[in-house]
C-alpha cells in the first residue's frame, strides 16, 4: 500500500470501517511512514478535541412534561400549524400593506399638487423636459388623459358646447 | 413490572398497545442521547430540550405503525435528524437563528466539569470557552457533514447505520466524514497543543 492510498483510507481506518486485512495493512504502513502517521495524528487530534464537548442532561421533569403533552387533546396541534401558516404569510402581508399605503398616500399627495396647482418652483418658461415632467403629473388628475374617464368627460363637454 | 433489560423494539410493541410504563422506560433510556444529538447539531440548549420532547412525542405517536425492520435507535435518530433539519430550515425562513439562545448554553456547571472535585473558577471559564469554540466549529460544518460526524463521534454508529439515518449510500457517508474531519482540522487549529 502506498502513501496515497493509505491517506485516502485514514478516516475509515480511524472509524474501524475497513476490512480486517486492510485495517492491518494501514496499521503496518503507519508504523513505518512518518508522513502518513502525522496525517493520522491530525485526525486523532480532532477526535480528541470533539470529545471535550460537554454532554447536557435532561431535566428531571422531562418525562412528566412529555406525558402531559401526550394527554393533551390533539386539537391543540392545529394551533401551531396555523401559527406556522401565519408566520409564512406575515412578510408578504406586511409588504402588501406597505405598498398599498404608499400608493394611496402618493396618489393623494399627487392629487393635491395637481388640484391646487401647487408647484412653487415652476419656471416661467419651462423647457421641453420640464413641461413633460409637469404633464406627467396629470396622472394624478381625477380622470387622467388617455383613460376612458377622460374620454367620457371630453365627449360630454363637447356635447354640452354643441347644445349651447 | 417490566424487566429493565427488555429491548427497545419490544418496548415499542408494548407502547403500541398503550403501555405507559414501557414508554417511560424507553424515554429514560433514550432521552439523553436524543437530547445531546440535537444539542450538538443545533448548539442551542433550549431548542434541544423542546425538540427532544417533540422527537419522543413522535415515537409515541408512531408506535402503532412502527415495524422493527431496523434498529430502534436508527429509527429514532432518523426522526431526530429530520426534525433538526426542518428546524434549521424554518429558523432560516424566520430569518434568525437562534433568537432565544440562552446564556446558559456555554456555561459549564461545576458538576459538568468534575462531578467529584471542585474546579477553580478559571477552569470552569476555560471549559466553557473550549465548549463554545468546539460547538462553533461544529456549527460551521455543512448540515450533512455535521450530522454524520456527530453520529460517528458521539454515538459510535457504523457507516451503514449513518447511511440509513441520512438516507444516503455508505460511500457517501465515508466521503462526508472525510470532508468533515478535514474541515474541522482547519477550524480547530487553535486547539493544537
Amino acid at each position: 500500500m502506498n502513501c496515497h492510498s493509505v491517506q485516502k483510507k485514514l478516516s475509515a481506518y480511524q472509524d474501524k470501517e475497513l476490512k480486517p486485512l486492510e485495517q492491518e495493512e494501514v496499521s503496518r504502513h503507519l508504523l513505518s511512514c512518518q508522513s502518513c502517521r502525522e496525517h493520522y495524528e491530525k485526525f486523532e487530534q480532532v477526535w480528541q478535541t470533539l470529545g471535550e464537548l460537554q454532554e447536557i442532561r435532561p431535566d428531571p421533569w422531562f418525562y412528566s412534561q412529555l406525558s402531559r403533552k401526550i394527554k393533551e387533546p390533539r386539537q391543540k396541534e392545529v394551533l401551531p400549524a396555523l401559527q406556522h401558516v401565519f408566520q409564512l404569510l406575515r412578510a408578504p402581508a406586511i409588504a402588501s400593506i406597505l405598498l398599498a399605503v404608499g400608493i394611496v398616500t402618493g396618489t393623494y399627495l399627487g392629487n393635491i399638487l395637481v388640484r391646487y396647482d401647487f408647484f412653487p418652483y415652476r419656471p416661467t418658461q419651462p423647457t421641453y423636459l420640464q413641461e413633460a415632467l409637469f404633464d406627467s403629473l396629470k396622472v394624478f388628475n381625477t380622470a387622467p388623459p388617455g383613460t376612458l374617464a377622460y374620454g367620457y368627460l371630453q365627449m360630454v363637454s363637447y356635447k354640452e358646447n354643441e347644445s349651447r | 413490572m417490566i424487566d429493565e433489560s427488555i429491548s427497545s423494539e419490544d418496548l415499542m410493541a408494548r407502547i403500541a398497545k398503550g403501555d405507559d410504563e414501557a414508554f417511560e422506560i424507553l424515554v429514560t433510556r433514550h432521552q439523553t442521547s436524543v437530547l445531546n444529538l440535537i444539542y450538538r447539531f443545533l448548539g442551542d440548549r433550549t431548542q434541544a430540550k423542546d425538540l427532544a420532547q417533540e422527537v419522543l412525542l413522535r415515537v409515541w405517536q408512531g408506535a402503532k405503525t412502527y415495524k422493527p425492520e431496523a434498529k430502534f435507535t436508527t429509527w429514532v435518530y432518523r426522526i431526530t435528524t429530520n426534525l433538526c433539519l426542518n428546524e434549521l430550515k424554518s429558523s432560516r425562513r424566520r430569518g434568525w437563528f437562534p433568537f432565544h439562545r440562552s446564556d446558559e448554553d456555554n456555561v459549564i456547571s461545576i458538576e459538568d466539569v468534575s462531578p467529584d472535585g471542585s474546579p477553580s473558577a478559571e477552569d470552569v471559564l476555560l471549559a466553557g470557552e473550549r465548549n463554545r469554540q468546539i460547538s462553533a466549529a461544529l456549527k460551521g460544518l455543512p448540515e450533512n457533514q455535521r450530522m454524520a460526524l456527530i453520529l460517528k463521534r458521539y454515538d459510535d454508529l457504523s457507516y451503514q447505520e449513518i447511511a440509513q439515518i441520512l438516507g444516503c449510500s455508505v460511500s457517501a457517508v465515508e466521503s462526508l466524514l472525510v470532508r468533515a474531519k478535514r474541515n474541522l482540522q482547519e477550524k480547530l487549529k487553535s486547539f493544537e497543543k
